[in-house]
């Protein structure tokens, strides 16, 4: 969250939001057709080294961030490598069957997950969200109905904690008890969801009403923010493709595991 | 029906909320699911509930998408741990309710057009573990765990909690703000 954490503007804080926006959809693409566990183990280099070195954001604060991230991981490989289907059996136990095959599979996946994390990390800690909207607009074209709202929505957020905060207060200076079980859903529903979401539609509300008084549409419009490109860019481009090239040319001459595709035949 | 500016920032607040509530229920699922029993599943249908409530809420075409696109970024841009794979999550999983509402021509707004919602979320969810997670590759009891808890989670969360949230909002009145006039609305203008 950007508006909360103090940090340093290193160069990755400088590309054009959108680009990044789009280059790492590719690179998720990309990923995605990545069969080799070789592969992804090097790969994954690519990214953290970004993330520990060039994100300006104080060491602490990457630790705490990058931490849930084995959770992630082994949350993610677990179900394959104990139930995936494979020929060579390591190890039965009841409905436990852990394979070679299944144990390669599950790694490759927890790697995955974990580049998807990293890359999704390093994009929202460099990327100030209303500079994406503003380079949503002017570079892809996103209508700016829908990139106001979001900024605006945005703006909202913190109203709505207070707001939270506030019922709970007043909740607890009227000696009002949490229920157990099912009942607990419902008192949630009741006491906080619908108070808080009604609040904030009718202030959404409010704020169109507002804009559109005040002559927003989506005709021609001068910007105050105005996201270019820059040689930073290009260098972005480059780092990822020798990182992904290395990564790859590794696999092959110095592979870690046997397996080179751990999807089932 | 086009979506008008307080369509749209209604259903972009509103998918905030719940986009926050996504990145908080990441580490709860990850607990819910010790060891690969896909048990815990059942609350993955949380990660569908903007696109019904929405939809509910506005019963506008093209609500359902836009709200679950949203939540999905909201989640994004709070630096979710699943990163950049609930963008593309949150399309499919958008367009799954979208369709339902749709198959309905956007005229039945009940529990159970909900509910197919929130299963149609859900399917959208599971084929994108196919291609993410290798859930083909699965043993078949296993497989079939988890698309049955994945279904009834669906069902039960995106579907009839979000019908339940949405008629309590009914009773608050705010609805009436959001909701396009009805045909017994323009009748009542008549007696």
């Amino acid at each position: 969250m950007q508006w909360t954490l103090n940090y340093e503007e290193t160069w990755l804080h400088r590309l054009n939001p959108a680009f990044k926006l789009i280059f790492f959809l590719v690179l998720f693409l990309l990923l995605l057709f990545i069969h080799n566990p070789n592969m992804i183990t090097n790969v994954t280099v690519v990214p953290l080294l970004l993330l520990l070195f060039s994100t300006g954001h104080q060491k602490k604060v990457l630790l705490i961030l990058i931490l849930p991230f084995l959770l992630l991981f082994f949350s993610s490989a677990s179900s394959m490598m104990f139930f995936g289907q494979g020929s060579t059996t390591w190890w039965k136990w009841g409905l436990i069957h852990i394979t070679e095959e299944s144990f390669y599979r599950g790694l490759h996946i927890g790697f995955r997950a974990l580049n998807f994390a990293l890359l999704g990390l390093l994009f929202a800690l460099t990327t100030r969200p209303v500079y994406l909207f503003y380079s949503l607009i002017q570079q892809l074209k996103v209508p700016p109905r829908f990139a106001y709202s979001f900024m605006a929505a945005v703006r909202i957020l913190p109203v709505m904690v207070e707001e939270f905060q506030q019922l709970r207060a007043a909740l607890l200076i009227r000696g009002v008890k949490k229920k157990k079980g099912i009942g607990r859903i419902t008192q949630t529903v009741t006491l906080y969801a619908v108070p808080l979401l009604s609040q904030s539609i009718r202030r959404a509300h409010r704020i169109a009403v507002a804009m559109e008084a005040k002559r927003f549409n989506n005709k021609e419009r001068t910007y105050y923010y105005k996201p270019s490109f820059s040689k930073f860019d290009l260098i972005f481009l480059l780092y990822i493709a020798i990182g992904f090239g290395l990564a790859f040319w590794m696999s092959g001459a110095f592979p870690y595991f046997d397996i080179t595709d751990v999807r089932q035949k | 029906m086009k979506l008008k500016l307080s369509d749209i920032l209604i259903t972009i607040v509103i998918a905030l909320v719940f986009g926050i509530i996504y990145k908080l229920w990441g580490p709860v699922y990850s607990l819910f699911k010790p060891f690969g029993l896909h048990i815990g599943d059942v609350i993955y249908g949380m990660w569908f509930i903007a696109g019904t409530v929405a939809m509910l809420l506005l019963r506008k075409p093209g609500v359902a998408l836009l709200a679950e696109t949203a939540a999905a970024s909201g989640e994004f841009l709070v630096g979710s741990e699943y990163g950049l794979s609930v963008l593309l999550y949150g399309v499919v999983q958008g367009l799954g309710t979208e369709l339902m509402f749709a198959l309905f021509g956007y005229k039945r707004y009940t529990a159970f057009v909900a509910s197919l919602g929130g299963i149609a979320a859900a399917v959208g969810s599971l084929v994108m573990d196919a291609a993410y997670g290798y859930v083909m590759d699965l043993a078949l009891w296993n497989l079939l765990l988890l698309v049955g808890a994945r279904l009834i989670g669906g069902f039960l969360i995106a579907g009839l909690l979000a019908y339940f949230l949405v008629q309590a909002l009914d009773r608050t009145g705010v609805t009436s703000l959001v909701r396009p006039a009805s045909d017994e609305d323009y009748k009542a203008l008549d007696r």
